[in-house]
């Protein structure tokens, strides 16, 4: 393999926390503070605050690397730091090719100038020639779809109009590495999934492709790679795997109680033939076996079993099964139940996780949660997006013409 | 070709001056497109709602023409002489480039806070927003430059060999007048009070300016107000363009009228523009990694 297009080593970036002194007027006793001996700032001041710390990694020619992690990770850093506009503290960035970046793309428009003269003044700004602007023209103003606004100030555009004119524009790049920050958060479902369609364009045509987004979904169709982030590197492998044990480790965070008054584990996870799994094919049966052990003397509790798909969090299924209806008359502390859930993966390809919990069912109190309690990956190769696998088998009924054109 | 480009980004620390202009250089070569694209835009837009039209371009040359007039006849009537028109044609001249230099610098100092979501989201060489100020007020320029080229000869501007210096002297006051729209606009990022220093200097700086006067009614104080890099440029454009002087020679007071001149002027005011250009250029390219952190 050739030398990877873009290589990031050892990278540091430290920023200050707090006010800056931003006036002249409050530079001068700063100045006079910092000429009495003795109080010069250490390495990493007490206001400072490292937003990236020792982050490694590399891309190939037509690799796309997802970043994720939680808000103030440090994933803008992160892309201004390959975008140049910040320069880091120590470590360096080598990039192969020409950078362009889908980050704000209509950020350059002014609003008194019509749509084709911002196409333009866009466009250099991105940094595309006069005379390339004045070639792809047409096909711009073609992909935004405004041909009837194209002559009007763009102040008179709706959000979404000038959003997608700036997209429109930077679709039309050509470049060798490309940086994605979030654009699909604006314009209608149609425009997003062209959006979609031609970053993974991009990429066919071996465009290097960094994205940052909160988008698990969007991240695991494009990327090859992904990077959690948290100001250092939490996990870098393979877009699912990260995706997996970021998710996990959210989960962890905020999916269990102080305090439970039952503990929950070991889950298991088997296919028909009793071989523990984390992946299975769409319409596949499973058998999911939770322990819970009470803490104390429990009687009227219910035990909730919810999927959830990891990528987007949409919930997908979400049943409770009463201790009655199980067989549980008395339940004393200390003592273990093991619960065997059967059940089929009608769902379609993606990345989810179980997620079970015990309440009271009078009162609703929640006594234990354990969230992810499993993950389930969903291999198949013929849905394309969607969620239920509706077992769909298609034949058709053709007269003995239409069926030898076929063939043809 | 891009794909044979390699970027590093970062451990660039201790690389020379000569350098760094180099890849400024090269920078500002590759982004002309994007120069001459936002300094449409300025134009665009100070023309584009605006009644005047390009009476905009001559509304400052004109009030400074009118207050100009105003001073003139003061002091001509302290001594005890009529307005002549040569002196009127000597304010008329100098109008110009002052208007040049205050128009280009006011709109230059906010040029880097103005474009906050550019500047902090997208990466192209910033240099271009100051210097595309520049040049939309250059254009401006032009337009008065045309009406005032028409005028000046029926006020007593004479047509001689020294006019070859007018280039010079443009090239120094534009060469200036960047330097200081670069490194006034990275310092009003990093000090939000210094747009209101500008405009007050910007205010009294016709003052210590001679716009209203020549430094010759200074008598042997004229040295003072030359120490302006501005004032040996305006006050050389009057000599050539009203005396036809040629611009190495020296005038002493007694040779021709009360007009003192000295080639040194020319050198001391071409020193600043040269190195004010490379040291702001510097500064501006240095500091400009900051500037997303501190918008």
């Amino acid at each position: 393999m050739s030398e990877p297009r873009i290589v990031v080593d050892h990278l540091w970036k430290r920023f200050r926390r707090g006010e800056r002194q931003d006036s002249l007027r409050d530079l001068v006793p700063a100045l006079f503070r910092r000429l009495t001996p003795g109080r010069k700032e250490p390495e990493l001041g007490a206001n400072d605050f490292w937003a990236i710390r020792d982050v490694g990694f590399e891309v190939q020619e037509g690799e796309a690397l997802g970043i994720i992690g939680p808000n103030g990770a440090g994933k803008s850093t992160m892309l201004k730091l390959l975008n140049r506009i910040l320069r880091p503290t120590s470590g360096t960035i080598r990039l192969h090719g020409k950078v362009s970046a889908l980050i704000e793309v209509a950020a350059g428009f002014h609003p008194d100038l019509t749509g084709r003269e911002n196409i333009f003044l866009q466009g250099a700004i991105i940094g595309m020639r006069r005379a390339e602007i004045a070639r792809k023209l047409d096909s711009i103003i073609d992909f935004a779809g405004v041909e009837r606004f194209i002559d009007t100030p763009v102040k008179r555009y709706s959000t979404g109009m000038s959003a997608r004119l700036g997209f429109a524009v930077a679709a039309h790049l050509d470049p060798d590495i490309l940086l994605i920050d979030e654009v699909l958060s604006v314009g209608d479902m149609a425009f997003q999934e062209k959006c979609i369609a031609r970053m993974k364009q991009f990429k066919a045509s071996g465009v290097s492709i960094i994205f940052v987004s909160h988008n698990m979904q969007a991240v695991s169709d494009l990327c090859d790679h992904a990077l959690s982030l948290r100001s250092t590197v939490q996990h870098y492998g393979s877009a699912q795997d990260v995706i997996q044990s970021y998710v996990t480790a959210m989960g962890s965070e905020g999916g269990t109680l102080g305090h439970p008054d039952v503990n929950i584990g070991p889950v298991v996870l088997r296919n028909a033939e009793g071989r523990d799994v984390t992946t299975a094919t769409s319409g596949e049966r499973l058998q999911l076996e939770v322990t819970y052990t009470a803490r104390r003397d429990l009687t009227g509790v219910h035990f909730g079993l919810l999927l959830h798909r990891t990528t987007d969090g949409l919930l997908v299924y979400d049943a409770n099964f009463t201790d009655k209806e199980l067989g549980i008359r008395q339940w004393r502390s200390g003592e273990p139940v093991t619960i065997r859930f059967d059940l089929t993966a009608t769902v379609t390809r993606g990345q989810y996780h179980f997620d079970t919990h015990v309440a009271e069912t009078g009162t609703g109190v929640l006594l234990a949660r354990r969230n992810p309690a499993m993950l389930l990956r969903v291999d198949e190769l013929r849905t394309w997006a969607g969620i239920a696998n509706l077992a769909v088998t298609a034949s058709a009924r053709t007269t003995e013409r239409v069926a030898s054109a076929v063939r043809v | 070709m891009a794909s044979n480009q390699v970027r590093i980004i970062g451990g660039t620390e201790g690389r020379s001056a000569l350098t760094e202009l180099r890849e400024l250089v090269g920078e500002l070569v590759a982004s002309r497109d994007l120069l001459s694209q936002l300094t449409i835009r300025d134009i665009k837009l100070r023309y584009k709602q605006a009644v005047m039209g390009f009476g905009w371009a001559l509304l400052m040359p004109i009030l400074v023409v009118s207050a100009g007039s105003i001073v003139r006849l003061a002091i001509s009537s302290t001594a005890g002489h009529g307005l002549g028109l040569q002196s009127l044609a000597g304010v008329t001249i100098k109008s110009l480039p002052w208007a040049f230099f205050v128009g280009s610098v006011s709109f230059a100092t906010a040029s880097l806070t103005g474009n906050t979501s550019l500047v902090s989201k997208i990466y192209f060489p910033r240099e271009v927003l100051p210097l595309s100020c520049v040049l939309a007020q250059a254009v401006d320029t032009l337009v008065g430059g045309v009406v005032v080229a028409i005028a000046v000869p029926f006020m007593g501007a004479r047509l001689t060999w020294a006019l070859l210096w007018i280039p010079v002297i443009a090239l120094l006051i534009f060469m200036f007048t960047a330097a200081s729209c670069l490194f006034l606009s990275c310092a009003n990022l990093f000090f939000r009070d210094v747009k209101y220093l500008v405009q007050v200097l910007l205010m009294f700086g016709i003052f210590f300016t001679p716009i209203f006067y020549e430094p010759g009614m200074l008598g042997a104080r004229a040295y003072l107000v030359m120490l302006n890099p501005i004032a040996p440029l305006v006050e050389g454009a009057r000599l050539v363009l009203m005396n036809g002087h040629n611009l190495l020679e020296p005038l002493t007071p007694g040779t021709s009228g009360t007009d003192v001149w000295s080639p040194w002027y020319l050198g001391y005011s071409a020193a600043w523009a040269i190195c004010g250009l490379v040291g702001g250029t510097l500064i501006f390219h240095r500091v400009q990694y900051l500037f997303a952190e501190y918008l």
